[in-house]
Parts: C-alpha cells; structure tokens; sequence
C-alpha cells in the first residue's frame, strides 16, 4: 500500500484533524476587511495552509522529528459549536441540488457504455461534488464535546488599530460572554494559548498609531504574543491577484466583485508570515508542551501495573452511579479528558504512535464506563491511527467496524457521527482497493433521510463497478434504488444522471422488466424536465411490452402519448415498435403487361397464369425481340431488370401490423415512403438519381402544419389507410402509390401514425423483400436491390373486368346467367380482344344477344319452335374465345358480354379468366396486356342423382331406369322438373303417372326419391356424326305440364352437357351409353312449394352405359299359356329366341339346353311360381304382362305324353330339337333361334334352365376395347314362365 | 416463504422468473435476482476460492437484501447446473435449512431438466410450459410445507 499520508483518507485526515484557532474580533477589524469582500477568517485562512514549513517537534519521546506541512483551521468563536442539524440538512440539500444543476448539459448527451464506463478510473467515475458532500457531511458533527480535536487549541484576538483603547478591547474581547459553550460548560479547559493581533488599515493614515499601540500591548500581554498586521496597502483597491486565493469564498451576490482588491503583494506577505509565526512558533510549540505535561501526568495515573488495578477496581466501584446512556460527564480535568486531549494532539501532531496508546487506554475505560459514544469516538480515532500508521489493516477496520456499530447502537443522536464514521471507513477500504466492502459500508451508512442515502446509494453503486471484477449487476440495481430516492427527494436530474447510466448496464440484456421500469421512469422525468425530445427517445423503448400486464401497457401508452402532446410537435420515429410491421409479410404487387382484377388474381402463382395463357400471347420469341428493341432505345440497360409499372396505375403493397399490446391502439395514415426521379429527356445510366424528389421529406414537413398532402404539386399520389388494432391483433393492410410521370419509382418504406400524435417510420430492407410475383421473362438472376425499384412508362389503356352477379355460394348444379363487364377508362383504345377460361365445365361463354334474354324462360320450350337447337359445338373447351371485331371499349361504355356458371361438381371451384388484348398506340414499350381474374365459388352438394339401367326382361331395346334422387341440402327444398335423355336413338317415358311416383310436389332437405322409366332404344343413328349433330334429345317432364319443359339442347345447357360428356371421358361405345339431364328448380324460400323461376338447376349423367356384362341380349317370344289335351299327348310348345348383338363386334353365341333343372341352378317346381322371385338388380321390378295371346297347337306327339305319369325322376318338361344351337352374329344385329319344349303335363313351368355362352370376336378397328371388356362369357338364362292348361 | 424462484441462462438472461406473493412487486424480485448474478458469476468465475467443492451445483446463500423500508428482507439462494444455467430462489426465511433448500434445488433442476427436454423448447429461450410451471409451484408449496414441520 503507499504512504497513508497521500492517499485520499490520509490527505483527508491531514486537512481535517488539524488545530483550530478561535478567532476574536472587534467589529472594526470586521469592516476593514470586508473593504476586500471577505471576512477576516476567511482572509487569513488561505494563509493557514502551510507546505513549506520545517518546524521540529518533539513530543512523548526524545526523538524530534521535523513537521513539513501543516494546517490551522480558523472560526469565529460563535462557529464553534455543533451546527444546528436542520440548517445542515439544509445545507446539504443546497450542495446537492446545485451539483445537480451543474450536469444539466450532460444529461442531453446519450447515455455512456458500459464497456468504456467499466475500465475507467475512479477519479473519471465519481462525479467530483460527492468529495465535497462527504466534507459538508462531516462537518455537521464538528465541535463535538466528545472528541478533542476540534476543541480550539489557540485564540487569536484581533482589535483594530482604529478601537478606542484597544488594549482593553482586547482584554474585553476574551471576557465576553460569547465564548463558545465548549469553554464555558467545562468541556474543555478555558486556559487556552492566547495570541494578539492588531490589525492597521492603511487607507486609515500612516501606521504610526499602530506602532504606537503595539509597543503598548507587548509591554502589556508580552513581547511574543503580540503582532501587527497592516492591510489595504492598496490605495485604489484596483489589484487583481492571479490565482486568487480567496476564489472559494466568492459568495454568488456579487460575483463581479474582486476579493481582496486592496491587498496588495505586501500585505499579502504579511499575512503570511502572522500566520506562519502564529503556527510555528506558537500553537506547536504550545501543544508540544502540553503533550509532554500530560503525557507526564497520565504516566503518573495511569501506567504501570499499579495504576491499572487501582483504576479498574475505581471503575467497578463507579458503575452503579452511571447509569444514564451518555455516560458520565467528563470535564477537561478528568483523566479521561486528559487522556482523550493528549490522544487528540499527538494525532494532530503526527505522532501516530502515541495517540493510538492513549485512546487504547481511554477506550477500555470510556468501555467500562458504559459511555457508548466517547467509546466510539475512540474507536474511531483508533482506526484512523492504525490507518495512518500502515500497520494492521485488519484492526483499522475492526476499529471502523467497532465504532460505526456503537455510533449506530447509541440511536438516532448518533446517526450523523456514524455517517462520519463510516465515510471515513469507506475511504480506508478504497484506499486498500477493498471496493465491494466499501459499497456495503455505504450501504450501511445510508439511513433514514432518503437524500443521504441516495447519494451514499449512488457511491455504493460506482464502488460496485469499481471493484475487480466489475460487479456490473449491482451497479445497476443501486443506481436504480439511488435513483428512486433522488426522484423522493425532488432531486430529478440526479434521479436521472442515476438512471442513465443504469441503462448501460440493462442495454442489450433481456430483462425486459427492468429494463421498461428504468425507461419509463427515465422518460416521465425527462419530461418532467421540459426535456421531451429524450423523454420520447426513452419512452419508445417501451412501447412494445407485450410481457407487461394490461395495466402497465395502458400507463406506458397514455404516459407516452401525453409526452408527446406536451411537445406540441409530430415526433418521426423510425423503427417504431408499435405496432409491429411483419416485414416477412411484405408483398408488392404491380401490373406491366400483366393485369389483375382483383387481389385474388394477383395471388395466383404466375405459372397457372402462363399456362392459361400460353397460346394467347405473341409467340415468345418475337415478343422478347421487339421487346427489347423498343426497350433498349427509351431505357438505359441498368434499368432493363427492374420491373415496370405504368404511370397512372398503381403499385400495390401489402403489409402486415401487429399489435403486441393487449390493448387496442389506433393506427392512421399508413402511407408508404416512395421516390420518384422523373425522366428527362436523357438519362444516362449512371445519373438516375439527378432529378430524384425526396417526397417523403417534403412531406414529413407538412405533416407538422397542415398534415395534409398536396398531391397536386408530386409525382406520385399515396394512399391512406387508417386501421384499429385490437389487442394482440394482425391487420393486414394493403397501400398504393400511384406514379403519375415517368422515371424511376422505388418504394422506400412506410410511415404511419399512432395515435394521431407520433409518426413511424420503416424502411423496407431491400433484400428482405418476398417478391410475390416471379417474372416468368426475367433471367433467372435476382437483383434484390431492385425490388422494390420500378420503372415507370406512360400510361396505357387498362381493362377492367368484373363479372355480376357471382354469387359466392351456389348449390350443385345451379345453372346462371353473369355477364361480363370490361370497362376501360383511358382515352386510348384497345383491339383483337381474347379471353380464355380455364374451367370451361363451370363457365362458359353466352352469346351476345343472351344479354337480352329472360333466363330461365327462354330456355322453355315452345311447342312453336321446336328447332331452336343452336348448341355452340364448334367450340372446344380450353379454346380461346375472340371477342368480334367491332366490339370496342372506351370511355364510359363498357362491354357487356353474356356468361353462363354452372357449379358442375361440389367443393371449392377456382376459375381462372384471362383477357388478352393489344394496344392500339403501338409506340408503347408494352404492346399487349392481358387482364386476370379470378374467381372463387364454393359449390355445395344439392340432388345426388344416380341412375341404374338394365334390360327390359320383356321387350328388346327396351330398358328400364331406375333413378335415385337425394337431396343433400339442409334446407333447399328441390322440384324435379324435366328429365331429358340425350341422343337421338333414345326415348323416355314415365312408367307410372308423375303423380303417382311424386306425392309431394317438392324434394325436400334430406329426402331421397326413387322413380323409374322406360328408356327405348329407336335405334336411329349411327355414332359416327353424332358430336357435330346439334342434340337431340327425349324429355319427360315430371310436372305433368309438358309445355313447360325446358330445351336443353339451346346453348348453356348444351355447353354445358357437352363439358360433362368430356369431363366423364368417352366411353367405348355411344350407342349403349345414355346421358341423363336432370332439370330441378328450387323452392321457393317460403315454403309455398311453388318453384322459383329464377333459378335452374342441371345435373347431367352421362355415358350411362345401358350393357349388362354381356354383349347380347335377347328374348324368348312364347305363348303365354298353352292349352293342351294331355289325354292325347304331350304338349308340344315351339318358341323363338331371339337374341340381339349389341356390341360392336362380331359374336359367336350358343344356346345350351339342360333337361336337368338343377345343372341351370333354377328351380322348376311348378308350385314355387309365386315365391320364385326374380333376383338380383330386378328388386321389386319385373313385369307381369296380362295373359292375352294364348295359343293352343295340338302338334305334339302322343307318346310323350304318355310317359308323363310313370316318369317321376325326369323334368315334366324337356327341350327337344337341338340341344345346343350355334350362330355367328354380326355387330348390332338380331337373330332367331326357333326352339321348342315337350311338356308331359299341365302346369307352370320355369323355363330358365338354359345358358347362352358367348365369344367376341376381336375386331380390328376395336382392338383397344377388346383388351380391356371380358371377350367371352356365359350368361344363364333368365326365368320366364309357361302354363300349360289341360284343355277340355 | 418462498416469494420467487428463478431460472437465468448461462449468458444472464432471464428464462424463467415467478413470483409467489401477491403484492405486485415482480419489478423488486427481477431487480434482487438480477443482482443476485453477480455473486454466481463471481463463484463460477473464482472456482478456485470453492476449492472442494468444485464440483457443488449449490451455492448457497448469496445475497442478504437489507430491504430498509420494506417489511421483508429477501435472502437468495443460488444453484449452477453444469450447463451454467444458474437457479435462483428468494425467500423471505431467515433460519432456512440448507437441507431443505438443497432439496428444493434438485427437485427444481429435475422439473428444469423435463422442461428442456421438451424438442419443442428453444435452448437459451423463455420456458413457457405450463406444466413446468405447475410443477414448480407444486415443490415452492411443498418447500413451505417441510420447513414448517
């Protein structure tokens, strides 16, 4: 450790335990020196401080040593006693708040680092009023009568030369009755060392007077102790001294006032020397003296074995006398008095060794005698003696400990003597580098009055950061507790200057709480402090505290908004934290030759679009050639990546907000920050940024007066969104900005408002931008940086396209009318105009005079005209539809053009409608535009038709269809109107009445329904012209009004059909296939039953293929019944099968007979007829025809019948003729097989046990078809019934 | 009483802070266990002044917070996993086993530990569980429990 002596305690203690020299005065010495604008102390107290002195002295020892610095304190007698405590406080406060006033300007300056804060050094730390507050703290327990050191060792007496008999002033001065109360109560000897001054001014006359008066006064009080002093030697009192001594004296009245104007260098040197010989040859020698006396007289008491006893057994005695907290009184003459002033001396003398044996010894009487508070007042002195010494840091410390405890122990009396303590033992621990203790003790110094500890709080936090290693973490948390208390107290800009730098240590880590208490407050005083441009910066930090309850983000929120309306200004803050803009969100969407109709338009991948459009565009390579030829003579190259966009039509932006609060908060004037350079007549590629108009900053300087945009004066016009975040809320907001000249456009960012009162900025970072639409042209190198960069060309026609009505949600099978409007609002016109539709089996394109019909009405058949079948089958689906020549589009008109939707298929139906046309001006860089649009609409399920067809058991060509209807809305009520076959081979008719099969005029929700019908086969057409042929189709009307049946064979309902037939695929043959419509009508809504006319509703099934697994069919023509005389002989029945080949291959078929009815599988019992039920697919369905034609013949032999009875085991009936007949049939043609039954006796007969084995034959023109369908089979023979009746 | 436990990553920041008082006094918790690091940090730092035990996750009692004018004095204890995610607890108890605290300590770890584990959990973000934090309030009610018997 170094010298004691030099560091900061020892320098300290060396100032402040030194003698003092009480002062007397006659109040005209006082007048004379205020001439200079100080006191008399204060005039000769600069001149106390002695550096250069070598004054041996020899105390308790006989070793002298040699005394080179010294120092006098001087007082008036009336300062010597204890300050009055509140006036100190008071002083106190005064000292703190001009220290704060001092750092005003710091305080605007941005918080320091904690990493350059950490590697400083003290003095840099420490603000440097805190040495002189530990000072004035001190002070306040000065001239104690328990410690001896401030007891006046000296008395100056000074009497003016100009005072009347001034020898007896100076004997009248020392008499009065102003003495300090040390003196007069007997704390301290009265007997002091009494030195007379006489003071001359010299602005009085010559000072012969005084020479006069001098030689009188040391004839009187003796030679040695008398002095002259003569001042204002200065005539006109105009002497300026370089480093005024008296500067610190400089009282803020008059601060213009020169201190000591008229003292000049003599008077100066005077002074000097009255002081000098005042300490030197006076006071040392003087307490040299009484050291050596006392030091005799408590060796004589006290030392020595002897003593010792004797005391201890006194003491004993004593103890049940003192009982009262201070202990007894001591006067100066007591021993312990003596001791205590012998211990002072020696101290103040250097003589470290004998005042540290003296308090040893007085400290374990004042012990004993219970008299808690000199004890600790020794204890104290103690340690600094050990400090001094530099010998047992421990028991320095110990000492410290000691004391401040007892100081504490005593109560509240106490509490500033222990603030002294303490102080002084936190320097001890700094000077060993010992800082983490050090900022305890100051942590335990700081007691009830919340400015004290403040301050001691803020010192506890700098030894924090001082101590190795850095204790960084309570360095923040003491400035914060420091902090709150200056804020108590009123003391704002400390409360601050605490918090700052607090907000180096939270920088940067996650404690969020803490880190918004500290901003937060930070911010409120800055406020407070009028200081609302760093108030706002603080405030920000805050903003975004979604971890804070609600309470605390509604007081953060409010506080912020009232800052910034006390400021009066619109604050541009950039990065705003509220709310919070999800970059990743950011979508531009803008329109070169591509334009969207809608947003959903924009969103669709470009892919889909290109794809659709494929065979619309110019072929590409033409395209890209002219392209570039044009765009290389108007556009430097830099610009050839950047996008392009068309003036007068905007740029699209969508971005994201949050609100991270739980508490709503109000956004407006989201704008977006853009630039615009606009083009001269010659860019060359390396000046674009010439001519650029920063409108964002013309702008955010209006936003302050008026906060309105003149748009009339800018390139390019802005948007305005206002929204209102709910708590925790994600709005996505779409803004625009509309170039209106030519040139290069860049979006920078977006600003909004908040609250109407704080303007947020945010910059797009280039590179972060997800640019939604890839450009399908552009090479496959991205230049980030252009992104949001865009090349504006001149306005071009735009379309726009809307279709109406479409409805966002229809049921399956609605059929509308929409009509498609394309408007086009600029002056130039447009040409050879195209559209595509990607889901022609959903939309499809009407013919323009559809505009004026009446849907549905037209679509009802008239009787009168039959043939308006104007089906539109040239047109393949996915074809491009080229709207004609004439129809033009400009200004106010726009082009309406007729569309039909029918939700084919439920689900969630997307189509893509693309409108291509070119540019009449053909200067343009763009040459053509397509418009997209697209539409969205979910399709609900509503009748789930399905039909079964199957052969007709009893007639050729015939079939009967089953259809199933379920209505699968839940609260549509459906009525079947018309179910149409198409094709000209077929026709449908009812098998029943309509109003047998349909009790109910309405389907309703959730209703399933079965109906049949006979489907015939006319066999009229070929396959092969059938797509040309317009339809031609059968229709059953199921409302019993045939007139009311509706032509599907007109254009929607035909397109349509037609789009279903392909959607289903073709099926391997035409002719044995069928498609169904099924035309339905919706109830209307109230129930009547009544269908509403407005709506129309389709469902097609087709390709119902009317083939069975077989490609044959056939019939067994017989007779009925058969009357026969079984008498005579066994009854001969001849019937004729005849079998039809309706597949499109050559047959080879062969009847099989079996006489055995079990090898068929088919029961032949005659009494089962009734339960022999038809199996299979014919549930419930067969036909009974009536018994009409009953044929009687009598060919039959007689002796078949004969056999009859005693044939038990054999058939009663067997097949005769050819058991098994084989025929090659050729493609859709019949034959017949003439076969014949014996039947041996009357009754009803089974005939099925017969089986038909088939083979195809491949056919070479269908050789994919007989891959895939079975090529041979066997198809047993179906039941069919003959009665024999024995014929009377 | 336990009034907050605390769970701080191995670079100082808070994973996890929970206070079990009813006053609204989360701000003076984060503030103590906050300053409560710099003791840990001089303990990880210092090994050698540990010296046997060197391999100890407890850490003892860290920081008496003389809280003058508030009615409690907080005392934290501290606890350092091998990953340097330190835990932290704070109670108002003086006379408090350091069996009991060593107890808690590992069965808090082990509900850390599960915490974790969890592949959803970010390493060195906020623990969110909500299991975790039933749990942990589970064994700061069963440490009141056994210090009281």
């Amino acid at each position: 450790m170094a010298d004691p002596a030099t560091t900061l305690l020892g320098k300290m203690l060396l100032d402040e335990i030194t003698p003092v020299v009480m002062v007397l005065r006659t109040a005209l010495v006082e007048e004379s020196c205020r001439k200079n604008g100080v006191s008399l102390v204060q005039m000769l107290s600069p001149f106390c401080n002695f550096n250069n002195i070598d004054v041996p002295v020899r105390t308790a020892s006989d070793q002298p040593y040699r005394l080179h610095k010294f120092k006098l304190r001087l007082f008036y007698e009336s300062d010597i006693r204890q300050p009055n405590l509140e006036v100190a406080k008071e002083q106190l406060k005064q000292v703190i708040a001009q220290a704060g006033e001092q750092d005003l300007s710091e305080l605007c300056s941005d918080p320091p680092q904690i990493s350059n804060v950490v590697g400083r050094s003290e003095s840099q730390i420490l603000p440097s009023w805190f040495q002189f507050f530990n000072k004035e703290l001190m002070h306040t327990v000065s001239f104690s009568d328990h410690e001896a050191f401030d007891h006046p060792v000296a008395c100056l007496l000074v009497v003016s030369s100009k005072d009347e008999q001034p020898l007896n002033r100076f004997v009248d001065l020392f008499n009065s009755n102003k003495l300090p109360s040390l003196l007069n109560d007997g704390a301290m000897d009265p007997k002091l060392l009494k030195h007379y001054l006489l003071v001359h001014d010299n602005q009085d006359g010559s000072s012969e007077k005084a020479a006069k008066i001098l030689t009188e006064m040391r004839s009187t009080f003796g030679p040695n102790d008398c002095q002259l002093l003569c001042i204002n030697s200065s005539e006109d009192g105009q002497i300026e001294h370089q480093d005024n001594p008296w500067a610190p004296y400089k009282s803020d009245d008059s601060p213009s006032q020169h201190l000591g104007s008229f003292l000049n260098s003599d008077d100066l040197n005077e002074i000097k020397d009255v002081m000098q010989e005042l300490s030197s040859k006076h006071t040392i020698p003087y307490m040299e003296q009484k050291i050596r006396m006392l030091n005799q007289q408590v060796s004589a008491t006290r030392k020595g074995f002897r003593n010792q006893i004797k005391n201890l057994w006194w003491r004993k005695g004593k103890e049940e006398t003192s009982d009262s907290l201070q202990g007894p009184m001591y006067t100066f003459s007591s021993i312990e008095s003596q001791i205590r002033i012998l211990g002072d001396y020696a101290f103040m003398l250097r003589d470290y060794e004998l005042a540290l044996s003296n308090y040893r010894l007085i400290s374990t009487d004042y012990k004993l005698d219970k008299a808690w508070k000199r004890y600790a007042g020794v204890q104290e002195m103690m340690g600094l003696a050990y400090f001094m010494l530099d010998q047992s840091r421990k028991d320095a410390e110990y000492c410290m400990e000691n004391a401040f405890s007892t100081y504490l122990k005593i109560g509240s009396s106490s509490q500033q003597n222990a603030t002294r303590c303490g102080l002084w033992w936190v320097e001890m621990l700094k000077a060993g580098h010992q800082y983490k203790e050090a900022a305890t003790v100051y942590f335990r110094i700081c007691g009830e009055e919340p400015l004290h500890s403040a301050v001691m709080l803020e010192q506890a936090s700098y030894c924090y950061l001082l101590s190795k290693p850095p204790m960084l973490h309570k360095y923040g948390f003491h400035l914060v507790l420091s902090g709150d208390r200056y804020k108590k107290c009123d003391q704002i800009k400390h409360a601050i200057r605490t918090y700052r730098s607090a907000v180096s240590v939270y920088k940067g880590t996650t404690w969020s709480h803490i880190k918004d208490h500290v901003h937060f407050h930070i911010g409120q005083w800055y406020a407070f402090l009028e200081m609302h441009d760093i108030a706002v910066a603080h405030m920000l930090e805050v903003l975004a505290c979604s971890h804070q309850s609600k309470t605390t983000q509604e007081l953060f929120l409010r506080d912020f908004l009232r800052v910034i309306q006390k400021t009066g200004k619109t604050f541009e803050v950039l990065k705003l934290q509220l709310p919070v803009v999800n970059i990743s969100s950011l979508k531009v969407i803008f329109e070169d030759h591509r334009t969207y109709a809608s947003p959903a338009a924009a969103s669709v991948r470009e892919s889909l679009w290109s794809s659709l459009e494929e065979d619309m565009t110019p072929s590409l390579s033409n395209a890209r050639s002219n392209w570039l030829e044009v765009q290389s003579k108007l556009i430097s190259k830099s610009y050839t990546e950047s996008n392009i966009c068309v003036a007068g039509e905007p740029v699209k932006v969508d971005i994201e907000f949050k609100n991270p609060l739980q508490i709503p908060i109000s956004v407006s004037n989201i704008t977006l920050i853009c630039e615009l350079s606009a083009s001269s007549e010659e860019i060359k590629s390396d000046t674009n940024g010439s001519t650029t108009k920063r409108q964002s900053d013309d702008e955010s300087k209006m936003v302050a007066t008026t906060g309105e945009m003149s748009s009339g004066t800018s390139f390019f016009t802005l948007s305005e969104v206002d929204v209102s975040l709910g708590g925790g809320e994600t709005i996505l907001v779409q803004l625009t900005v509309t170039p209106k000249v030519e040139g290069t456009l860049k979006i920078v960012g977006v600003r909004w408002k908040l609250s109407d009162s704080v303007v947020g900025l945010y910059n797009f970072e280039p590179n972060l931008v997800k640019k939604k639409i890839a450009k399908g042209k552009r090479k496959g190198k991205s230049f980030p940086s252009n992104d949001l960069m865009f090349l504006v060309i001149k306005s071009l026609p735009k379309l726009e396209g809307f279709i109406h009505p479409l409805p966002e949600r229809v049921y399956a099978g609605d059929l509308r009318h929409l009509v498609l409007e394309l408007r086009n609002q600029s002056d130039f016109s447009v040409k050879n105009l195209k559209m595509k539709i990607s889901n022609s089996r959903f939309l499809t394109v009407g013919n323009r005079d559809d505009l004026t019909k009446d849907f549905p009405a037209f679509l009802q058949k008239t009787n009168a005209e039959q043939s308006g079948a104007d089906g539109n089958f040239s047109k393949m689906p996915q074809a491009m539809f080229s709207f004609p020549e004439d129809s033009s589009i400009q200004g106010e008109t726009p082009l309406m053009w007729p569309l039909w939707l029918r939700a084919a298929v439920p689900g969630n139906i997307s189509m893509y409608i693309t409108i291509y046309y070119e540019i009449k001006d053909v200067s343009s860089i763009i040459k053509y535009r397509m418009l997209r649009m697209h539409y969205y609409v979910q399709v609900l399920p509503s009748l789930n038709v399905s039909f079964q067809i199957s052969p007709c058991p009893s007639r050729l060509q015939h079939y009967l269809v089953r259809m199933d209807v379920e209505n699968q809305t839940n609260s549509e009520n459906f009525q079947i109107h018309q179910l149409s076959s198409v094709g000209q081979q077929w026709e449908i008719s009812l098998l029943q009445p309509f109003d047998a099969i349909f009790p109910s005029p309405s389907l309703f929700a959730g209703q399933a329904l079965s109906c049949f019908f006979m489907l015939k086969n006319c066999g009229k057409s070929t396959s092969s012209d059938k797509i040309s042929s317009p339809l031609i189709c059968s229709n059953v009307s199921l409302q019993g009004s045939a007139d009311k049946l509706f032509d599907i064979t007109s254009s929607p309902l035909a397109d349509f059909h037609y789009c279903e037939r392909l959607q289903h695929g073709v099926s391997q043959d035409d002719t044995s296939t069928v498609d169904f419509i099924l035309i339905s009508q919706p109830s209307k809504s109230d129930g009547s039953g009544i269908s509403d006319p407005q709506h129309l509703f389709s469902h097609h099934a087709c390709h119902c293929s009317t083939l069975s697994s077989s490609p044959i069919t056939w019939l067994v023509d017989r007779p009925r019944a058969v009357h026969h005389n079984f008498n005579a002989s066994f009854c001969e029945v001849n019937l004729r099968m005849t079998i039809y080949n309706s597949s499109y291959a050559a047959v080879f078929v062969r009847v099989n007979t079996f006489d055995s009815p079990s090898s068929s599988g088919q029961s032949s019992d005659a009494t089962s007829l009734q339960s022999n039920v038809p199996s299979g697919n014919q549930t419930g369905w067969h036909e009974i025809p009536v018994l009409t034609d009953i044929k009687l013949t009598s060919q039959l032999p007689p002796n078949q019948l004969r056999k009859l009875p005693s044939l038990e085991s054999v058939p009663p009936f067997i097949w005769s003729g050819s058991s098994a007949t084989s025929l090659h049939l050729e493609p859709m043609s019949s034959a017949e097989i003439p076969m014949k039954v014996c039947v041996f006796s009357p009754g009803t007969y089974d005939l099925s046990n017969y089986a038909l084995d088939w083979k195809l034959f491949p056919d070479n023109s269908r050789e994919d078809e007989a891959e895939t369908s079975q090529t041979s089979g066997t198809c047993p023979g179906y039941p069919f019934y003959l009665t024999v009746l024995q014929s009377t | 009483m336990i009034v907050c436990v605390a769970v701080v990553g191995h670079q100082n920041n808070p994973l996890y802070i929970q206070s079990f008082t009813e006053a609204d006094d989360a701000l003076k918790l984060h503030h103590i266990v906050h300053c409560s690091l710099d003791v840990v940090d001089e303990r990880v730092n210092n090994p050698k002044k540990s010296g046997p035990t060197l391999n100890e996750t407890f850490l003892g009692l860290l920081y008496p917070t003389e809280n003058y004018k508030v009615q409690y004095v907080f005392f934290s204890y501290g606890y350092l996993t091998n990953t340097k995610v330190k835990f932290i607890l704070v109670t108002t108890d003086l006379d408090v086993r350091d069996a009991d605290v060593r107890n808690f300590f590992r069965r808090f770890h082990a509900a850390y530990v599960d915490a974790v584990s969890n592949p959803f959990h970010v390493p060195g973000k906020k623990i969110t569980s909500r299991t975790f934090a039933e749990r942990v309030s589970t064994i700061v009610k069963s440490f009141g429990l056994s210090s009281a018997t």
